[in-house]
């Protein structure tokens, strides 16, 4: 497949998978740690959303599905199917010593290694999986901080996951 | 179709694709082994959790419960330990299936007796 055509779809896949499994998984609901609230305060008091805040730092503080998903891209990308499942204990380790009870991350890089595996009969390889995610994770953490927490926020208030915080 | 005719008019061709033919097969049963034996360690590992009485899920809501059950995060650990025997190329005896076995009662017995001990629960961290 055309290189900058799969990346574009790599981007959208990683993308929405990170999204989806951290969403349903809780990030947005409450912060896990203390960093992770500040991050969302902070967030909230440059007028955007407290719920998107949560999750922005949420993904900063402890490694979530973005995290699993860059993870099982790059260990598929040196093993094969194997790395991401070694990529999915990586993280779920990662995790316990972040003080995160470590679902999201386990469950992300568990479906972005089933998502690798069908979309390599596609032609999309695993190092257009690798720098879709970097791109993904640049437009909710690098760009606009505000504006992606008021996104974020609507996907988790479409997902009954939105925060009760004040 | 006309790789038929090629064989019946060429040997040399006719090995080659015999050996084609011989190596996919073994791929697809080597990874039909793999499936299994990872199915196993995962079967092994919940069967034996739940005997050595680890609760089948977490307490609700799961998604902020940490507890360790029998199917969060055993197999995880079960798939994890093998995949990292099998990249190694360790495979001993039966193409795997031994390893797959012990590494499936490993995980259940690591995250019945040791998990706590190695990934404390943190208590002033989480809110």
């Amino acid at each position: 497949m055309d290189l900058i055509i799969g990346l574009i779809i790599a981007t959208i896949i990683s993308w929405l998978n990170f999204v989806i499994v951290d969403t349903f998984l809780g990030l947005p609901e409450a912060p896990g740690v203390k960093g992770a609230k500040t991050v969302g305060y902070y967030i909230k008091n440059r007028k955007g959303n407290l719920a998107g805040g949560f999750f922005q730092g949420n993904i900063l503080c402890s490694p979530d599905a973005s995290a699993g998903t860059l993870m099982a891209s790059i260990g598929v990308y040196i093993l094969g199917i194997q790395g991401g499942l070694i990529a999915a204990l990586l993280v779920y380790i990662g995790n316990r010593l972040c003080a995160d009870s470590g679902y999201a991350g386990t469950t992300g890089a568990l479906t972005m290694t089933l998502l690798i595996f069908i979309f390599s009969f596609v032609g999309i390889t695993p190092e257009m999986f690798i720098c879709g995610m970097v791109i993904a994770i640049f437009t909710i953490q690098g760009i606009h901080h505000p504006t992606s927490s008021i996104l974020l926020g609507k996907i988790a208030k479409s997902f009954g996951r939105y925060t009760n915080y004040e | 179709m006309c790789y038929f005719f090629d064989l019946a008019i060429s040997n040399k061709r006719y090995i080659l694709y015999y050996n084609i033919i011989l190596t996919m097969i073994s791929i697809i049963v080597n990874g039909f082994q793999l499936f299994v034996n990872y199915i196993v360690a995962i079967i092994v590992a919940i069967v034996l959790g739940l005997t050595l009485r680890l609760p089948l899920l977490p307490e609700k809501p799961i998604r902020f419960s940490w507890t360790t059950s029998a199917l969060f995060p055993t197999p995880i650990f079960a798939i994890g330990i093998l995949a990292i025997f099998y990249s190694l190329n360790i495979f001993w005896i039966y193409d795997g299936l031994v390893i797959a076995v012990i590494v499936g009662a490993f995980s259940a017995i690591f995250v019945k007796y040791l998990f706590d001990y190695i990934f404390p629960n943190p208590q002033g961290g989480s809110e």
